[in-house]
């Protein structure tokens, strides 16, 4: 086991890392910027390393400060909690060369995941239902109608590279779909540098249902049920439960079999989210894999009784998950209670 | 209370000059105060957060430690990583305390993800404290040097 692991993050996660070292006994290094000074994971953690100006491109995002604050302070192992960091693949990988363990998936992984087509087909190969749509990146306009006429319009037209609905269009109609999918693909090269788009079958009023797993460094995989996050705001999300109410016991179990199967062929180890919608057959289908732990993730703690961030840790320490779980691999977890946790917004200030 | 109501006692406020003015109506209570002016700010405004339960790490200590002197001018680290008073082990260090300084003349070495940087003076003074072990880490914006400028 680790004996010191630095926290490349701030805020609520921040403190959750530091509470599940202090149950592991593994000593703790907050960083964090100017501003933060003062900020509670700052006083919790067992040091402290201020890393940069308030501006967080110059401090929590700020790969050489990260890795130079382990260094100093001979941390072993980065967490990287989630946002900042924690989905970015060069930092992994610079961890790696740096010799301290990335608590996350490999840096392939994350590459490989952070492209929506690769993980669509990495999960196809491995018969988990996608969505209907394009086999890879759409080569032409001509082949995009084509397609469409096969899905059945309405289609949605997504960037690649994509994220936070921009390069995204629903298209209705044949006559629309030129110029639709032109504008994406500009908006797409314009914002990650990547023009690639895909195509998926628009499954309207989905509900939004999202599987947690747990993957050792041994070619175990775990799923631990799922949570249900259809209540969003302004693509927010407002309210999340686990377990879900239209996941029946049945299509719970052919999700994990198939999920288990996938995530062992794409070498995924650690914790990991794989996002599906539901339509109103109540069929489930893939849309992405978040590679780094969730805002949500105690949802399926207080259900499953496991606590996620400890196992990331003991993952990433090498332990096995049959160390790490209180129940024998390949047997389905049972979920006790229902649990909700709810975003609680600002929405409006009143200036006086 | 109203915003028009605030809106009016802001206004009343303005117009007396009192430093300090409470007001309460009701289960609303209201307090407005001025902004000290720079002559006030002399003492302390804010008071320091309590020290945390467990003795800081070493770093993050020594930072606060600088002497405050108005006359001096803290070098402070623009990175984090491992100071070196020297170009190389055994070699003399680049200054020493009593030294004259220019601008742009090499102080230290900061390495950081095995890389050597050099950090500049960014006036000319003397060098009147080394605030900084040689072999020691330092985190972004501690206090590595104070000089007294020409």
């Amino acid at each position: 086991m680790f004996k010191k692991i630095l926290i490349a993050n701030r805020g609520e996660i921040a403190l959750r890392i530091i509470c599940a070292c202090k149950d592991l006994g593994i000593r703790t290094v907050a960083v964090y910027s100017e501003a933060d000074r003062h900020s509670l994971h700052t006083r919790f953690a067992d040091e402290a390393i201020c890393i940069g100006p308030a501006k967080s491109a110059r401090s929590y995002l700020d790969i050489p400060s990260v890795i130079s604050a382990a260094e100093i302070t001979n941390a072993e192992a980065v967490h990287p909690g989630y946002g900042f960091l924690s989905e970015n693949a060069d930092f992994a990988e610079v961890c790696e060369t740096s010799h301290l363990t990335f608590i996350g998936p490999r840096p392939e992984v994350i590459r490989r995941m952070g492209l929506k087509q690769e993980a669509r087909t990495a999960m196809d190969q491995a018969g988990v239902p996608i969505l209907p749509g394009s086999k890879g990146v759409l080569s032409s306009v001509e082949e995009a109608l084509e397609l469409a006429e096969g899905i059945g319009y309405p289609v949605m037209m997504k960037a690649s590279a994509g994220g936070g609905g921009r390069g995204m269009r629903v298209v209705r109609s044949a006559e629309e779909l030129p110029h639709l999918m032109a504008q994406a693909q500009n908006e797409a090269a314009a914002a990650f540098s990547n023009g690639d788009m895909y195509m998926e079958k628009l499954v309207e009023n989905p509900r939004h249902i999202e599987f947690q797993i747990l993957a050792d460094n041994h070619g175990n995989v775990e799923v631990l049920g799922e949570r249900e996050c259809s209540i969003q705001r302004r693509h927010q999300k407002l309210i999340e439960e686990s377990p879900s109410v239209a996941v029946t016991p049945e299509l719970r179990k052919r999700i994990s079999e198939s999920l288990r199967v996938a995530l062992k062929a794409i070498g995924y180890t650690n914790a990991g989210t794989v996002e599906f919608l539901m339509d109103a057959a109540g069929n489930l289908y893939f849309i992405e894999v978040n590679a780094r732990i969730q805002v949500e993730h105690p949802v399926t703690e207080m259900v499953t009784g496991i606590d996620l961030v400890k196992s990331q840790i003991r993952i990433a320490a090498g332990e096995s998950l049959s160390e790490i779980l209180p129940f024998p691999l390949d047997k389905f977890i049972a979920l006790r209670g229902h649990a909700l946790e709810c975003r609680i917004n600002a929405d409006s200030t009143v200036l006086l | 209370m109203t915003n028009q109501e605030i809106k009016e006692l802001l206004q009343i406020f303005e117009e007396s000059g009192v430093a300090e003015m409470e007001v309460q109506r009701g289960e609303n209570r209201l307090r407005l105060r001025r902004a000290p002016t720079t002559q006030e700010l002399e003492a302390p405004v804010a008071a320091p957060p309590p020290p945390p339960a467990h003795a800081p790490a070493p770093a993050a200590a020594a930072a606060k430690t600088a002497p405050a002197d108005a006359n001096h001018t803290l070098i402070k680290s623009p990175i984090v990583g491992t100071y070196y008073d020297a170009p190389s082990p055994g070699a003399p260090p680049f200054v020493k305390i009593g030294d004259t300084v220019e601008p742009g003349q090499v102080l230290c070495i900061i390495e950081s993800m095995k890389l050597m940087n050099e950090i500049e003076a960014e006036m000319a003074g003397t060098l009147v404290h080394k605030l900084v072990e040689n072999g020691r880490p330092v985190e972004y914006g501690e206090a590595l040097f104070a000089i007294r400028p020409r």
